[in-house]
């Protein structure tokens, strides 16, 4: 039962993660400060601790952290520029007020990220299918589909 | 949090079995995880040590092969079964039940097979698995052994599998006719849900007839089909709405539901009737030229 060394890529850069196995990926990042990644049922039903795991999006707290050895992890922070610009899914989600208490946002945007990789100009139906598994307690939808759609034509510019 | 265990990843089926005869009751097998990880965070499971089998590439996988079947490895992803055209084209059924498994994520973690070992009454993909009459292969210490669906879940969350055992793959055989399936499952949301009821359909046009396979989930301790059901429906020359309805009554007498918080038994009686229909009239319609296999 002791600690164990994880290896892997956190937003393009090689990171070492130092834990017990029964660490899930979602507490792991939340004690080294990525805090995109909220901590909400941790029972695999809200989705706000959504990240990418090798381009998939997965709920982090269903994850234990040696199950990420060798592989390469995206979170909301890894959407911003280098300079600190705001990735076009961040960004309509901003102008379109998608964000009420903004719990849900980064595990909703990272879900969306997803989606607009695999179909950039997606239907209502689609958007709804793919958030399907992150949860809004403000109940904001409206407007969240409304961003995925902005977000999804500024990316098809 | 979890209480602590000791986690290891076996890289073949033979070590995994050497694993589990040696932990035995202390360990337990981690496939997506999404089950046994909500079970161990509410302590009701206590393993020392976590088989983690995703490593294991010889259980990977889904594979469809001509005129015999489906294959579906351990650690295939139900999103990994969505994605096989062949699922959809000739398990139709299967097809349903997985869109109707949880949410997007959950399904890019949750394997296919952990649905059917989890061995709940609600779990999603086993009435449709019972209508295709898929075999689960086992291996154990002493060697392999396939066991049919319906013999396979003994009871809520018991099977017949020993400790020392592991699904390596479920097989599911290919259907060599005209055939129409589908899986209806009522929840009080389309998402991340559990069943309230289910009912799945699966009508083999075949030269002597039509054959009706049918079989519920949430409303039962463990797979039935409903052989009376298909008996009479079988013998109906003219499929019109009062032998829809007749079947659908005989669909509720073959089950026995239980009242608990997600509905009570007089209700889930009443949705088994409507749910029959519902899935007889689809796949009625679907073998006249919608879906089919």
């Amino acid at each position: 039962m002791s600690e164990i060394k994880v290896n892997f890529i956190l937003n393009g850069r090689a990171t070492t993660y130092v834990g017990e196995p029964r660490t899930t990926l979602l507490r792991a990042f939340r004690a080294h400060g990525v805090t995109s990644v909220k901590r909400g049922c941790e029972e695999g039903e809200c989705g706000t601790c959504t990240v990418l795991v090798d381009g998939v999006p997965m709920k982090s707290c269903m994850m234990l952290l040696p199950e990420v050895e060798g592989k390469s992890v995206i979170t909301s922070e890894g959407l911003v520029g280098p300079n600190g610009e705001l990735h076009p899914i961040q960004k309509a989600f901003i102008e379109e007020g998608a964000i009420q208490c903004g719990f849900c946002t980064p595990g909703m945007i990272m879900s969306v990220y997803a989606l607009l990789n695999e179909n950039p100009d997606p239907s209502d139906e689609d958007i709804k299918e793919a958030l399907s598994g992150n949860l809004c307690r403000c109940t904001g939808y409206v407007s969240i589909i409304r961003a995925v759609k902005k977000a999804a034509a500024m990316m098809r510019e | 949090m979890l209480l602590q265990f000791d986690y290891v990843r076996p890289k073949s089926i033979a070590e995994t079995i050497g694993l589990l005869v040696q932990h035995g009751s202390s360990s337990a097998i981690k496939a997506g995880g999404t089950d046994l990880i909500v079970w161990m965070k509410k302590h009701l499971i206590k393993p020392e040590i976590v088989i983690d089998i995703t490593g294991i590439a010889e259980l990977s996988g889904v594979f469809f092969y001509p005129h015999k079947g489906l294959r579906i490895g351990a650690n295939a992803t139900i999103n990994q079964v969505l994605a096989n055209r062949e699922v959809k084209r000739s398990f139709p059924a299967i097809y349903d039940a997985c869109l109707s498994h949880s949410d997007r994520l959950i399904r890019n973690k949750a394997t296919f097979v952990g649905n059917v070992t989890g061995g709940v009454p609600s779990a999603d993909l086993v009435p449709s698995l019972c209508c295709y009459d898929a075999v689960v292969h086992i291996a154990g210490p002493d060697g392999e052994r396939d066991v049919p669906i319906l013999e396979f879940i003994t009871g809520p969350r018991r099977t017949v599998l020993s400790k020392e055992e592991l699904v390596t793959h479920i097989y599911v055989p290919y259907i060599e006719a005209q055939a129409a399936g589908c899986y209806v499952k009522l929840a009080r949301r389309n998402a991340l849900d559990l069943a309230q009821a289910s009912v799945a359909c699966v009508v083999v046009d075949k030269q002597n007839g039509k054959d009706f396979r049918i079989s519920c989930g949430a409303v039962a301790p463990k797979p039935v089909r409903a052989l009376e059901a298909e008996k009479y429906l079988k013998g109906t020359k003219t499929l019109d709405e009062t032998a829809i309805r007749n079947a659908a009554d005989k669909v509720a007498e073959s089950v026995n539901p239980i009242t608990d918080v997600r509905a009570t038994r007089e209700y889930r009686l009443d949705m088994i009737r409507e749910l029959t229909i519902k899935a007889l009239t689809t796949c009625i319609e679907g073998l006249r030229g919608g879906r089919m296999s």
